[in-house]
């Protein structure tokens, strides 16, 4: 028998009993719809958090600080590291560098400045970067652009919520304090810095110098502004605090602006007095898959650095997303289950029904392989409509969530949708569908072709 | 009957099947042994339990005999199991029902060309075959009619052409016209002969009817899983 025509036979049988047909479509429509829509919660979620994870900093990225400092957020690992000898100078970036799996490393320098614009003044953390870096840390701007490398004079990247951070000089009233924003325009105005903040405060209390003159007023830079990170005032990311230079810049100004004395933020000798090269504050590590960050976090760890990352957090994390995941798919499979046995049940009726018919068949010299075949693709039939109305069901149900999750406003980051089907999913689903149903047909199928031609005979 | 072209067709010999009903033991077939020739036209006569269905439900592979042997065109169907049998009739039987046993949902020339499609035949070419032997048996005007729309005469006429369109050795039929009243069982009789005449094949017939079995070459007497005599057919 070709395949075609048992197709068509099996398709035309279940034709012919409509609404028993549909009735049983309908429970693999259930079934399939509350498995896809489950686990696509559970696939949104994981997503969802994921995407968050990445605006806390990348996922591959390990920070690298001294021992002993408190850069660069947590680190729970309980491994007695040994205290750094070396500072983290470029001898420290290279070494890193060839560690296994590392793909590129970066230095970073922090430091502080209070920038003054207008009658309104600002404690700024100005973190130096290389230039071209910039783009690299999934930086968008929102207005201007990147300083260039090389500029010759430092050029500022304001990160979205620091213009919050600019208060009245005088009231000392700022966004944060009653909501109304200071009157600097980032791009526009010029904006100053002072690096050197003990010098400044001890000029305005008119306290007297070391030598016993009176301080002097240190110098104001003119710091010209290149561009303005992307978002409101209140779109929190990890860079969004920050105001970001080119690294080699800053240096320079640093040196000049402080010459011998004590920069802030930087380690100082036994003596207590600075170093003559500026030390980093921290050094960024991109490893090139995320299954080897905590591999090369322990490498550093053994350097005697400090090494953290999003690593172990976002293992669990993942863990967790996955044992949520099977709760949902197995909530959901139970109503697939129940819709197996009415495909059971449908098809044992039509096989007593069919008896005669089924004989007769037999009689006529129908294959028993056919007979089987026939009746497993009659089931296999009802799982793919199932299946296919199922899962445009879930598509549906899954744009409802997601609308309506989005309308609750949750304040997770809700940009990407909490229930999402991606095309595996939904293949997956559809094949599941068609095996089910044929599962569910295989004995009755079984009994079908192991039924007696004498049926067909017998005169009633 | 001609007797040019002798060649035997069916050959059974000690023919056994037993029964087991509780503690007795039922003979339906009590050591039965004949041949048939190739376009021989048999009637099996017996009244009701006097064997002669479980007879042509053996020849056709439909039960396993207890004991003996039945060749039919040069092979054993005692040896066979239920895959080759329907391998079997697929390729070399004909069956004609009582109750006609059209599928409801397919209409005359559907029916007819059923047995094809198990024969994994083409669809163009299986209409056009069932076509042509709906013809024969005088229905052209009736193809795309159901079972329920047709009467007894032509549901058994389209019974008969599905039987004939695999073009087989042997047909088997099991009391042909017993659902059909007397007038239309003479006519289907005489058409069923006409064509086993003009196509030479060889038919076995079951029936309770000394009228109908009249129309065969040869009448095999059944009772009690005996056949007690073997007659010539009176009319011609």
């Amino acid at each position: 028998m070709k395949f075609r025509d048992m197709l068509r036979m099996s398709g035309s049988s279940l034709w012919k009993r409509k609404v028993r047909t549909i009735l049983t479509v309908l429970g693999v429509v259930i079934g399939t719809a509350s498995i896809v829509v489950m686990i696509s919660l559970g696939l949104g979620l994981k997503r969802a958090s994921m995407s968050e994870i990445e605006q806390y900093g990348g996922l591959t990225t390990i920070t690298v600080s001294e021992q002993g400092s408190y850069y660069g957020g947590y680190d729970d690992s309980e491994t007695e590291i040994q205290a750094s000898t070396e500072h983290l100078s470029d001898d420290v970036v290279e070494t890193i560098r060839g560690i296994e799996h590392v793909e590129d490393v970066y230095p970073v320098l922090d430091t502080e400045a209070l920038a003054l614009s207008g009658g309104y003044q600002s404690y700024i953390s100005l973190r130096g970067v290389s230039a071209e870096k910039m783009k690299d840390l999934g930086i968008k701007l929102g207005q201007g652009e990147f300083p260039e490398p090389n500029a010759g004079q430092l050029q500022a990247v304001y990160g979205n919520m620091v213009i919050g951070e600019f208060h009245n000089e005088k009231t000392g009233q700022g966004y944060w304090y009653n909501g109304e924003m200071a009157e600097v325009d980032l791009m526009a105005d010029t904006i100053m810095y002072v690096f050197d903040m003990d010098a400044y405060y001890n000029f305005l209390w008119g306290n007297t110098a070391e030598d016993g003159t009176s301080a002097p007023m240190p110098k104001k830079r003119i710091v010209k502004t290149a561009g303005v990170i992307e978002g409101s005032v209140e779109d929190y990311n990890s860079n969004s605090y920050y105001v970001f230079c080119d690294i080699d810049e800053l240096k320079r100004v640093l040196k000049k602006e402080f010459k011998n004395k004590i920069i802030p933020g930087q380690p100082t000798t036994a003596g207590g007095k600075a170093y003559k090269e500026i030390f980093y504050t921290a050094i960024m590590v991109e490893v090139d898959d995320m299954n080897y960050v905590q591999q090369v976090q322990s490498e550093i760890n053994a350097l005697g650095y400090q090494a953290s990352s999003n690593a172990e957090w976002v293992q669990s994390m993942q863990g967790q997303y996955n044992y949520i995941q099977l709760a949902l798919g197995g909530i959901g499979a139970v109503s697939l289950i129940v819709a197996a046995i009415g495909i059971a049940n449908t098809m044992m009726m039509s096989i007593y029904e069919r008896t005669k018919e089924i004989g007769i068949m037999k009689v006529l010299g129908c294959d028993m392989r056919n007979i089987q075949g026939l009746f497993l693709l009659e089931a296999g039939y009802i799982g793919f409509i199932g299946g296919v109305i199922g899962l445009g069901l879930s598509y549906g149900l899954s744009a409802i969530i997601n609308l309506v999750v989005k309308n609750l406003n949750l304040g997770m980051n809700m940009a990407v949708g909490i229930s999402y089907i991606p095309l595996w999913l939904a293949l997956v689903s559809l094949v599941f569908a068609v095996f089910v149903g044929m599962a569910a047909g295989f004995f009755p199928s079984l009994r079908a072709m192991q039924l007696s031609p004498l049926a067909a005979i017998r005169n009633e | 009957m001609s007797d040019t072209n002798k060649k035997t067709v069916i050959s059974v010999k000690d023919l056994y099947k037993i029964y087991r009903v509780g503690e007795s033991k039922v003979r339906a077939l009590n050591g039965v042994s004949f041949t048939i020739e190739k376009g021989e036209f048999c009637a099996i006569v017996g009244t009701s339990g006097s064997g002669k269905s479980t007879l042509l439900n053996m020849l056709a592979g439909l039960e396993k005999p207890t004991k003996g042997e039945i060749v039919i065109v040069g092979e054993h169907m005692e040896t066979k199991n239920e895959n080759q049998l329907v391998k079997f009739r697929r390729e070399h039987i004909g069956f004609i029902f009582q109750s006609f046993n059209l599928l409801a949902s397919m209409n005359a020339i559907e029916n007819v060309a059923m047995p094809l499609t198990f024969q994994g035949m083409a669809k163009e070419k299986r209409i056009k075959k069932a076509e042509e032997v709906l013809e024969l048996v005088g229905l052209s005007k009736h193809k795309k009619h159901k079972p329920t729309q047709m009467s007894g005469g032509q549901q058994q006429r389209v019974g008969i052409a599905r039987a004939l369109v695999v073009q087989p050795e042997i047909i088997f039929a099991d009391e042909p016209t017993g659902n059909l009243d007397s007038r239309t069982s003479a006519e289907v009789m005489a058409l069923i002969k006409k064509i086993i005449r003009e196509k030479n094949q060889t038919l076995v017939m079951v029936t309770h009817d000394d009228h109908l079995a009249s129309f065969a070459d040869r009448i095999f007497r059944i009772s009690d899983g005996k056949i007690i005599s073997i007659e010539n057919g009176t009319r011609e």
